[in-house]
């Protein structure tokens, strides 16, 4: 292996590690925490077409019942987002990489 | 006049047989008229002495005129069989009892039989293209006006809920970088295509309601039926859907003026007190009192119905609809 390979192999290796290491200080927990805030304003979505599922009657379930086929994912992580959750602040301070 | 007339009032004042006279007229008028019941205690068909159902149906013996008389509960089961027919096209089976829960809470609470109530008012007006006039029967005043209400509270509803719809799939779609595959999908996402339907829906029947509808509220020469007309007729301008006129009905006849018998000095007593509530009415409500209608000794029916168009002084004349 000549000098000019070694060097080459050499930039390849430092780029994939510069490349992981700005994806896991920086984007991954960047976009995990857009996806998260995606998620909390998917749950107040669901929530507002359908209190009736805690009880608090609508005037609007009637017509939002009609999006209910086509939100099985939505309705799926809805439904264990609300088991896994223990405090708004434990899932806000989730958000939160120091 | 606009190709839809609501009339409304206190219970019992005569809604049905004032609403059902003036579609005789129109329809005598050769106007192709339809006359729809949206009162849960549907009279229409007692008036013509025939059963009419969900669908409109032709008036035996009067020509031009139809008859139909909303049925709520056939429309929620209707509407629940349609979305669990969609729902096992699209979900999976695991999924769909999960779904179906929630799917039947939904059609189980007390608004859903207004809802049902609403939609199909609106589906008649949207498909009154074979009458030149409907002519709208409805319940007493309070669940009326919430109904003539629905469309722009709903649409407020169905602006927020689409817009946090819209929040979260952007902020989806900013959080997939990369090649990585957003979860939701702005373009073509079902849930905003079908909130963005009921949207129109309603959008429809605000501007129905605002642009091609009359209303006439019918009251009674009594205290009670005079204060909630003119309770009604605040509560109507508040909703922006103006009352066009008022009709007095089941008025006491004069005796002749040699009787002077118990008879004779009960009506005439009743005739004073009902001529001072009917000033009343002139001097303090803005609607113009257009007919007065005499009580009569038997049920509105036939001949009689005939006679008592005559005494109603509501235009006939067919309006080209500018909205609808």
């Amino acid at each position: 292996m000549d000098l000019s390979e070694r060097i080459d192999a050499f930039l390849d290796a430092l780029d994939e590690w510069l490349r992981g290491l700005y994806h896991g200080m920086i984007s991954h927990p960047a976009y995990e925490k857009i996806e998260k805030e995606a998620e909390d304003l998917e749950d107040a979505f669901l929530l507002a077409c359908f209190p009736d599922a805690f009880g608090i009657p609508s005037p609007v379930s009637y017509y939002t019942a009609e999006i209910l086929p086509y939100i099985e994912d939505e309705f799926k992580a809805w439904e264990r987002r609300l088991w896994d959750r223990n405090t708004m602040l434990e899932r806000k301070g989730q958000q939160y990489h120091f | 006049m606009e190709p839809f007339v609501f009339f409304g009032g206190k219970g019992g004042v005569g809604k049905t047989t004032v609403s059902c006279a003036y579609a005789r007229k129109c329809a005598d008028a050769g106007v192709d008229t339809l006359v729809v019941s949206t009162d849960p205690a549907h009279s229409v068909s007692d008036v013509f002495d025939q059963q009419f159902g969900d669908s409109p149906e032709p008036v035996e013996g009067i020509d031009g005129l139809h008859a139909l008389e909303i049925d709520p509960d056939e429309e929620v089961t209707a509407h629940l069989d349609d979305i669990r027919n969609r729902l096992s096209d699209q979900v999976s089976a695991s999924m769909v009892n999960e779904i179906n829960k929630q799917l039947e809470m939904a059609h189980q609470t007390p608004g859903a039989y207004e809802s049902a109530l609403f939609d199909r008012f609106v589906e008649v007006m949207r498909g009154s293209d074979p009458y030149d006039r409907v002519v709208f029967d409805t319940a007493p005043t309070g669940s009326t006006l919430r109904l003539l209400g629905l469309p722009e509270f709903l649409e407020d509803w169905v602006d927020r809920l689409m817009y946090k719809r819209r929040q979260s799939i952007d902020l989806f779609e900013k959080a997939a970088i990369g090649n990585n595959e957003p979860r939701r999908v702005m373009d073509g996402d079902p849930v905003l295509e079908r909130l963005q339907e009921r949207k129109e829906f309603f959008e429809f029947a605000g501007g129905a309601l605002r642009e091609d509808a009359a209303f006439f509220l019918v009251l009674n020469p009594d205290q009670l039926s005079v204060n909630e007309t003119a309770r009604a007729v605040d509560d109507m301008n508040a909703e922006g859907l103006g009352v066009s006129g008022l009709i007095a009905n089941k008025l006491t006849p004069a005796p002749d003026d040699d009787e002077n018998g118990r008879g004779a000095r009960y009506l005439r007593d009743r005739i004073e007190t009902e001529t001072d509530r009917l000033d009343q009415v002139r001097a303090s409500l803005d609607p113009p009192l257009l007919a007065e209608i005499e009580t009569r000794t038997e049920e509105i029916r036939g001949d009689l119905l005939a006679d008592v168009a005559a005494e109603l002084d509501v235009d006939v004349d067919p309006e080209t609809p500018s909205f609808v």
